[in-house]
């Protein structure tokens, strides 16, 4: 079964219709890039698999469970896919270390102790070993996202829910998110991706879709897709993003 | 007219023992009207219709009548009405924490709201229940924010004590009027009430200053 699949899943706000019966199955392992036009639809479809909007038609489920199983299932699928924000979202009254470590504790009820080591081993592993007791407000955009990252990590999700997790940050430090995310691919993590970092999308991505107006128009290889795309409105995206 | 510090001297005790009433007061009131004003706040930021409709009336119905009012029904009325005899001092702080309450509810609501709400989604994208994202991560973000209206709140209390002079309460204010009222020297006792009132207050201002620099505002 997939990790994830959505089955005809609608979802409005108030009169406005935002999923139009979303057919979706995503398999452990894979990197989807999720792009198109502001509006379509994408954070709308990333937040509906992990509950933070409740879909209204169709069913939901990840890694087993339904997003419609109630508040305690819920809270289970959110611990198997973690979620990364355009604007970090850190806590701001925690430090790098302890933004980190907040997950094992509080989450998975791990000691003090373990908690800070398994906290003190992702932030080397997204290279801030040396960060660790600053406060969000003493980092720069990149390494905020990097701890973001790191924090979403500890909770042990078998799959990274990603949301522009560049748009917010400058163009020189949006390659050290990038690798990042790169080399968490690479370790096999499963991993759904709005972005429009096509450079990104074709070197790491397994699969590019392409969203319009609510719906998936265009599911398939992003090295094909970027060097040849049929849907003409795809074309002229690529045209704007490039 | 000549200041005659004398009588000053000779009315120390009895307005200190005064003080110490309203100290009592405000500070029983307070502790009351902490955990009332925090209930009814997160009820108003985040319970169901019914709890915020239960909370808004509460906030209104205190918002829109004086504390005077309100002390004099807990004092007077409620006795008629629910049969239970109250003493001066109990009417005295339930006002205080009714009061408060109140007001404390619109502080704690409007500091939990003010929070981005990107962190409350943040919480629970990590698959934490609610109360814990309010408890571990909201909270102490609210809170920094609240720390400078509280202390508005705790000072307008603690004056506020100076009104149960109509229920009889040996505050400070009621000990000075009975004074003035056996010696006449106006000047003398009403200067002395005033400074020890801002004795108290100016202690709780240099209180919530410290604290407020402990704290790194977020
Ligand atoms: N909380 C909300 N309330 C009302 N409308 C919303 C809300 N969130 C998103 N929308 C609407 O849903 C549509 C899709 O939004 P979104 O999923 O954010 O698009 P994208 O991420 O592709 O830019 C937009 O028209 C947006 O205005
Ligand atoms: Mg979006």
């Amino acid at each position: 079964m997939s990790l994830v699949e959505f089955r005809k899943v609608t979802k409005t706000f108030d009169t406005v219709v935002v999923l139009k019966e979303v057919d979706l199955a995503i398999d452990a392992g894979e990197v989807v890039v999720l792009i198109g036009p502001s509006g379509s639809g994408k954070s709308t479809l990333l937040r509906c698999i992990n509950a933070l909007e409740q879909i209204n038609g169709g069913d939901l489920v990840v890694d087993g469970i339904s997003v419609k199983a109630g508040s305690s299932k819920i809270r289970l699928i959110r611990q198997e896919a973690g979620m990364v924000f355009q604007q970090f979202n850190l806590f701001p009254q925690m430090t790098a270390l302890e933004n980190v470590a907040f997950g094992p504790r509080r989450v998975r009820g791990a000691s003090r102790r373990e908690a800070t080591e398994q906290a003190e081993a992702l932030l080397a592993k997204v290279g801030l070993a040396d960060r660790g007791h600053h406060y969000p407000a003493e980092l720069s955009g990149g390494q905020q996202q990097r701890v973001a990252i790191a924090r979403a990590l500890a909770v042990k999700p078998k799959l990274m829910l990603f949301d522009e997790p560049t748009s917010a940050l400058d163009p020189e430090l949006r390659h050290e998110v990038l690798r990042v995310m790169q080399a968490l691919a690479e370790e096999g993590m499963t991993m759904i991706v709005v972005t429009h970092e096509m450079a990104f999308a074709r070197k790491v991505g397994t699969r590019l879709i392409f969203m319009e107006d609510g719906k998936i128009a265009v599911d398939g290889e992003p090295a094909d897709l970027l060097a040849k795309a049929e849907n003409p409105r795809l074309r002229e995206f690529l045209q704007h993003v490039n | 007219m000549e200041f005659d510090w004398s009588v000053v001297v000779d009315a120390t005790p009895a307005l200190l023992g005064g003080a110490r009433l309203t100290i009592l007061i405000t500070l029983a009131g307070l502790v009351g009207g902490l955990a009332v004003g925090f209930i009814a706040g997160l009820m108003r930021a985040y319970g169901n219709a019914l709890l915020n409709a239960v909370a808004f009336t509460y906030v209104e119905l205190v918002r829109g009548t004086p504390i005077v009012v309100q002390v004099m029904f807990i004092y007077f009325a409620l006795p008629v009405l629910a049969d239970i005899r109250v003493n001066p001092m109990t009417a005295a702080i339930t006002a205080i924490i009714v009061n408060a309450g109140a007001y404390i509810a619109e502080i704690v609501r409007g500091s939990f709201l003010s929070v981005h709400k990107g962190l409350r989604e943040a919480g629970l994208a990590l698959g934490l229940p609610t109360w814990k994202v309010l408890f571990y991560i909201v909270g102490p973000v609210a809170f920094r924010r609240m720390i400078p209206p509280l202390g508005n709140q705790f000072i307008v209390s603690l004056k506020d004590t100076s009104l149960f002079i109509v229920i009889g309460v040996g505050e400070l204010t009621r000990q000075g009027q009975e004074i003035m009222a056996a010696n006449f020297r106006a000047v003398e006792i009403w200067s002395a009430v005033a400074i020890l009132y801002l004795i108290m207050t100016g202690t709780l201002t240099l209180i919530l200053r410290a604290t407020e620099k402990r704290m790194r505002m977020l």
